[in-house]
């Protein structure tokens, strides 16, 4: 298992001398890409990071969660993952700072934290990604996909939280 | 998110300032730091594929990679287009490698081309496809939990490899059911 990823590397660097690229060049292109990348994340990072604190401080997402929670705890979901399986449909990096949060409060070995990095793992931003696919195209009835995929996560949420219990 | 985010603010801010208002500043300080110290987190995860990834655009293997998957695309995706099955395949490679963030580029390029041939079934069922990951390496999760210092920082693969492939296969069926019922 752990020599996917090097053999990957291996092969695809060979490839690429073989084939003549300017690996260097390529490469650091590729980090370039990822820099601005994370640049453009940043902004919204910052701004929803603030947001994540000033909800956990001012009491109110215990308060949610207290409402919410006997709702999942009825579908085999620990109350600590209450907000984070709230947010993941609209913001990737909402998410995840609470994915962040909970691995730090818990511990990366705990099973909360294994749960939510599975929940996290197995589900994607629903709303955010229809927003970008679709901005600015004629494409109409997406009710149709947003609700399966809604379905499936819900699902997926479930079977995940069953599953850490086990392994 | 807009009108997520502006309630929350809000009405943290509100019961916040009620409450604690000596926690204020630092309750915004310390989101901040905390974005900071993710991106520098994500960075290096996406540094890593993302000049791999490069090097695949460049070598011809993506190119590669897609004209084998042409057969498979005309079959699932119902299109014909090199550009837009070239997206495709990496988007889809993307997601696998579990770059979510990389695969987005790909998936907008491959919709606008799609949208060329009015295929409005492939663009959905793209989103679809994206909509409920689908990936073999969970490495932003991995990275952070290494970050964390966790033990076995993989061992969360096959649980994440089970629940992501259920529900995308979920989904799928769900979407291509759905499509048959409503035409």
């Amino acid at each position: 298992m752990a020599l996917i990823i090097p053999v990957i590397f291996i092969a695809v660097f060979t490839f690429s001398a073989i084939k003549k690229v300017n690996i260097y060049e390529s490469f650091t292109d590729g980090i370039t890409e990822a820099f601005k990348f994370t640049v453009s994340l940043l902004p919204c990072l910052a701004a929803v990071f603030m947001m994540c604190e000033l909800f956990e401080r001012s009491g109110l997402s215990d308060l949610l969660t207290k409402w919410l929670s006997p709702v999942f705890g009825l579908l085999g979901i620990p109350e600590e993952l209450t907000k984070l399986v709230l947010i993941k449909p609209f913001s990737g990096s909402g998410s995840l700072a609470y994915l962040s949060r909970i691995i730090e409060a818990y511990g990366a070995d705990s099973y909360v934290a294994r749960c939510a990095c599975v929940c996290f793992g197995s589900s994607e931003t629903v709303f955010y990604i229809s927003a970008v696919y679709f901005a600015g195209l004629k494409v109409k009835k997406l009710a149709l996909p947003i609700v399966c995929v809604l379905v499936a996560t819900l699902v997926s949420t479930i079977l995940a939280c069953l599953i850490c219990r086990i392994m | 998110m807009n009108v997520i985010f502006t309630a929350v603010f809000i009405s943290s801010m509100v019961a916040l300032a009620i409450c604690a208002p000596q926690d204020f500043l630092p309750a915004l300080m310390q989101g901040g730091e905390s974005a900071v110290k993710t991106a520098l987190t994500l960075f290096t995860i996406y540094a890593v594929w993302m000049g791999l990834s490069k090097l695949c655009e460049r070598s011809g293997i993506s190119r590669g990679v897609a004209r084998a998957l042409r057969p498979a695309a005309r079959k699932i995706f119902r299109t014909d287009d090199e550009a837009a099955t070239e997206s495709l395949a990496m988007n889809i490679s993307c997601n696998l490698l579990g770059l979510g963030g990389a695969a987005t580029p790909y998936a907008v390029k491959a919709i606008a081309e799609l949208e060329k041939e009015g295929n409005s079934f492939a663009q959905k069922l793209l989103f679809v496809i994206n909509a409920t990951s689908i990936q073999i390496l969970p490495t932003t999760v991995i990275a952070l939990r290494a970050g964390a210092g966790s033990a076995a920082a993989a061992d969360i693969f096959l649980p994440s490899l089970i629940c992501t492939a259920v529900s995308t296969l979920l989904a799928t069926g769900l979407f291509l059911a759905g499509n048959k019922l409503w035409r």
